[in-house]
């Protein structure tokens, strides 16, 4: 469904995109994690034909992304994180529009906009004013915007940032439902059990980089879950460094956050002692982390591209 | 596409009361407003020159010349005692500008002819501009030489008796001897304060796009929006395209509007009813050259402007600049020769040249071209750049 094969993509000086590859096959959920400023953003934004790249190759069902950008565009969806929609126009109004705008077949039109509206159980507030929904609502709202075309391919950038746990649980299932229907999703989330719970595939990209990528399942097993995660007060990367230089297995994921693998009693207590007689606090000791965070901290700690 | 487009743009600026108020409230009681106070400044029954008269001879001649002064609709006359001679004698707040003193002798002087004969004593208040006092004297010789042909008929009237009956010709009717018409107008029309504001304040009104349109479309940027419209194969060109169609559509709305203003409610509060040219389709090449330059306008503000509120403080002071410097506040006839070649550089002058040229001068689609492809011109390039920065800015992802 999509490849994408050595993608270079700078601004200026700065490589937002270094050599990339990636494979993602028909009927796959797709989980792209990685910090702030990894390279996510871009990356979806090359693959709707948003942005151009200077370097590689991208395929999407099979055409070439540079010769083909319209007829990509018309078979798939890009849900943007930001509710991109008219605060001022009604449910039906915004539908209405986004449709109207679409090359749509005139046949298709009646039959997308139901399902649009019945997928997002939007059918009790189609009067109402966007601006007078709730969040969530409004979410469902950009999501059916999204189906309208009835896409091949959807494009999620974090749909539920923002949005209260249980509202969340719903539409993360809203999105596992269109797996159902063939549809091949890419989503992107900072939420480490939204990826678990949803995704068959995970790529983690930092520095423009895809540095795992694979099934989830092989991903999860291939990672122990014995590591803690230390979130700390006063800390500062220099300090950090020189504990994390007195012992093996320490992690730097941030200027306030220690990864500590293999945490058994004794080596917690010694990392402890450090951090004490550095006057650092510790303010959160989190063990248990789910195999995908201990992975992804492992993989993305030290120089991320965030910090 | 565009009805999908057409429909949204028309929906949102509905919905916004700010914009309805700039756009149609605002401009209709700028109308209402300067067509009533400047009313008096385009009427001939209004009186321009205040004067006062002194009359020392008290003779038949020296009243009918008093007499004379008053059949002319522009100067008005004051009362004032025989002592107040120097304008140091008046209290202030009298509006006199001149004080005519007939001297005794007055009737006797008129039939001599003597090159250094001097008739009359003018007062004049020293802040009398030249021209004013020009107008005054000139009055002022018509006069006494219709006086002088009166007492001439009466003393050859013995040697010719039929004298009275041969001049009548050239008998001094006032007004009646020159027939006025006013260029593109009816025999009986004469430009009003009506005709001046409307154009005036159209043009200004169409500009106030830039406020519903700056806001919906920032918004639409900040928002993702655009990126998502973009996702879905809108280009730059059918995105702006779906904007002008909607704000022509209202740019039309408004001149109609305030053309209605100028013809039915102007009259209702005492003010001159505006009176139509002859070329509807002159005036809708106009209104859409205008519309152009002012969508041009309102987009590229929108485009370069990173807030709502920089994009509504940007697009008034621009519209003010342009309609100050354009003619719009102050009528370009009030301005100085090196001013009104300023003001060329304004598009609001273009646009109002062309309505002026409808409206004012009676004259048609010929007469506007220039002015409507200068305006078309302006506003398909303003719209270019802002194209050319949108791409620039989308690609960069600001």
């Amino acid at each position: 469904m999509i490849r994408v094969k050595n993608v270079i993509k700078r601004y200026d000086d700065h490589t937002a995109l270094d050599h990339v590859n990636l494979q993602v096959d028909k009927g796959v959920i797709l989980g792209l994690l990685g910090p702030n400023g990894a390279g996510k953003t871009t990356l979806v934004s090359i693959l709707n034909g948003l942005t151009a790249y200077q370097e590689g190759e991208i395929e999407v069902f099979g055409l070439s992304l540079m010769q083909n950008r319209n007829e990509i565009r018309r078979r798939s969806s890009f849900i943007p994180q930001s509710l991109a929609l008219y605060d001022k126009l009604s449910v039906y109004e915004n539908l209405r529009f986004f449709a109207g705008i679409q090359r749509i077949d005139s046949n298709d039109v009646k039959r997308n906009l139901e399902y649009a509206i019945s997928v997002n159980r939007l059918g009790p507030v189609l009067e109402k004013t966007a601006s007078t929904l709730s969040g969530g609502l409004k979410q469902r709202l950009n999501i059916a915007i999204g189906l309208l075309n009835d896409p091949e391919l959807l494009y999620f950038d974090e749909p539920t940032a923002g949005i209260d746990p249980e509202l969340r649980n719903d539409i993360l299932q809203t999105i596992k439902s269109f797996k159902k229907e063939g549809k091949t999703i890419v989503y992107t989330s900072h939420y480490m059990e939204e990826i678990e719970k949803i995704c068959d595939q995970v790529a983690i990209i930092n520095h423009g980089r895809i540095v795992r990528e694979g099934s989830l399942t092989t991903l999860l097993q291939e990672e122990k879950s014995d590591a803690a995660v230390l979130e700390l007060l006063h800390a500062g990367k220099t300090r950090l460094a020189a504990i994390a230089g007195k012992i093996e297995d320490v992690d730097i994921v941030d200027g306030s956050t220690l990864l500590l693998h293999k945490a058994d009693a004794r080596r917690l207590s010694t990392l402890l002692v450090h951090l004490e007689s550095e006057t650092i606090t510790v303010r959160k000791i989190r063990f248990g982390a789910t195999n995908l965070e201990s992975l992804f901290l492992r993989l993305t700690s030290n120089h991320r591209a965030d910090v | 596409m565009f009805k999908a487009m057409l429909i949204k743009e028309v929906i949102l600026v509905l919905r916004d009361r700010h914009a309805l108020a700039a756009l149609f409230i605002m401009p209709s009681i700028f109308i209402l407003i300067m067509s009533l106070a400047l009313k008096d400044t385009f009427s001939n029954e209004r009186a321009l020159l205040n004067y006062a008269v002194i009359d020392r001879d008290n003779t038949e001649q020296s009243e009918l010349l008093q007499k004379y002064l008053q059949t002319s609709p522009v100067l008005l006359r004051h009362e004032i005692t025989e002592t107040a001679s120097q304008f140091q004698d008046l209290g202030v707040g009298d509006n006199l500008q001149f004080i005519l003193i007939i001297p005794a002798g007055f009737a006797q002087q008129l039939s001599a002819v003597k090159e250094d004969a001097r008739l009359l004593r003018l007062e004049v208040s020293s802040d009398v501009k030249q021209e004013v006092l020009t107008i005054f004297r000139a009055k002022l010789s018509t006069d006494i030489l219709r006086l002088r042909l009166g007492r001439m008929k009466e003393e050859l009237a013995p040697f010719v008796p039929d004298i009275a009956s041969r001049l009548s010709g050239i008998e001094f009717t006032g007004d009646g001897l020159i027939d006025v018409h006013f260029t593109g107008m009816e025999a009986n029309q004469k430009p009003t304060s009506t005709q001046q504001s409307v154009p005036s304040w159209i043009v200004f009104g169409m500009f106030f796009v830039i406020i519903p349109m700056s806001t919906i479309f920032i918004n639409e940027r900040r928002q993702n929006t655009l990126t998502r419209m973009s996702a879905m194969n809108i280009t730059i060109p059918a995105l702006f395209a779906g904007k002008i169609i909607p704000y022509l559509i209202i740019n039309h709305l408004q001149v109609w509007l305030m053309i209605g203003v100028g013809v039915f409610l102007v009259p209702l509060l005492g003010g001159d009813a505006l009176t139509l040219g002859h070329s509807v389709t002159g005036l809708i090449m106009v209104s859409l050259g205008l519309s152009l330059a002012a969508i041009g306008t309102s987009v590229l503000i929108a485009v370069l402007a990173e807030t709502v509120e920089q994009a509504t403080t940007i697009g008034g002071l621009v519209n003010i600049l342009l309609g100050a410097i354009g003619g719009i506040m102050v009528p370009k006839f009030y301005m100085p020769k090196a001013m009104q070649d300023f003001a060329n550089i304004s598009p609001m002058s273009w646009g109002l040249e062309g309505f002026l040229d409808i409206f004012l001068r009676g004259l048609g689609p010929a007469a506007v071209l220039k002015e409507t492809l200068a305006l078309a011109a302006c506003g398909c390039f303003l719209l270019l750049l802002a194209g050319v920065l949108l791409s620039h800015k989308m690609r960069r992802g600001v």
